[in-house]
């Protein structure tokens, strides 16, 4: 059947495109791969359970504002964390894998701490 | 691009979707991969039986139902597609997925367009006896899109992987 033959060398190589190296990146964490941060700051910009992953900025001793990134808003819901829990202002620490590039202050978080309350986005297996 | 981007965070569409609950972005998704599914399974259909698959159908009688029904799947997809875009548009400036996927989806309706007006298409969707050269052409446009849309629907996945 020359004619599917055709078909699956094009298809082949169209497919090719799968051999490229950086498409292997980890699942959603491949910017954040600068290993383990804890931050501590105050809460800036509240969280937004909105899009594709909830997000909060926080703001650290030394000035610099972090945006954080959450898990996907209903899962992050679940684990208690709610748009109006934290107050504005308030100290929060956040622990995640940190943004490859040092001059970006991103992580990607699994657990916030709020005063005495512990949210696991991603909760340890 | 920035710019581009960056109006369409800002836009009243955006800050409605944010407005409306932790599903709306996941409801979004759901919607935006019926449609993709829709038109590339339209789309595979079609272009392998111009490829030269299932001669025994007439092309005409897989022409009638896959190209309303990809054409629907591809509009659920636009809409859907830019409203998803719309929550953190600018997180996406500089994604080499995205900067590939859209002008491929505009070839691919430039595609449509440039074929459709092809006598080969014409006398295929109207069941008309085909032409000299008219497989040829015929084949050509399916491998043509078929290429373009799986290009398309693999940039759309790699997205949110970059």
């Amino acid at each position: 059947m020359p004619r599917f033959a055709q078909f699956l060398i094009l298809l082949l190589i169209t497919s090719a495109w799968w051999a490229v190296p950086q498409v292997q990146a980890h699942h959603g964490w491949s910017g954040n791969t600068a290993g383990e941060v804890e931050v501590t700051g105050t809460l800036v910009t509240g969280v937004s359970l909105a899009g594709a992953h909830g997000t909060l900025q926080i703001e650290d001793a030394d000035g610099n504002v972090w945006t954080i990134t959450l898990a996907p808003g209903p899962r992050t819901h679940r684990a208690g964390l709610r748009e109006n829990t934290i107050p504005l202002g308030a100290e929060v620490t956040v622990i995640g894998e940190r943004n490859e590039n040092p001059e970006v202050y991103e992580a990607k978080v699994r657990r916030v701490i709020w005063e005495d309350q512990v949210f696991d986005v991603y909760p340890p297996r | 691009m920035l710019e581009l981007m960056a109006w369409l965070e800002a836009s009243a569409l955006a800050n409605l979707l944010r407005g409306l609950g932790i599903w709306t972005y996941g409801l979004l998704n759901l919607g935006h991969i019926l449609g993709v599914s829709m038109l590339f399974g339209m789309v595979l259909l079609l272009d392998l039986r111009l490829l030269g698959l299932w001669q025994r159908i007439p092309l005409a009688a897989i022409i009638g139902p896959t190209v309303p029904l990809a054409a629907i799947g591809f509009g659920l997809a636009v809409i859907t597609g830019i409203m998803m875009l719309s929550f953190n548009t600018t997180d996406y400036h500089g994604n080499p997925f995205l900067y590939l996927k859209l002008p491929m989806v505009v070839l691919g309706m430039i595609n449509v367009v440039v074929f459709q007006r092809f006598g080969a298409w014409q006398r295929a969707r109207d069941g008309q006896p085909a032409a000299v050269g008219d497989q040829g052409i015929l084949r050509l446009a399916g491998g043509l899109s078929l290429a373009i849309w799986l290009t398309v629907v693999i940039c759309g996945r790699m997205i949110g992987y970059w």
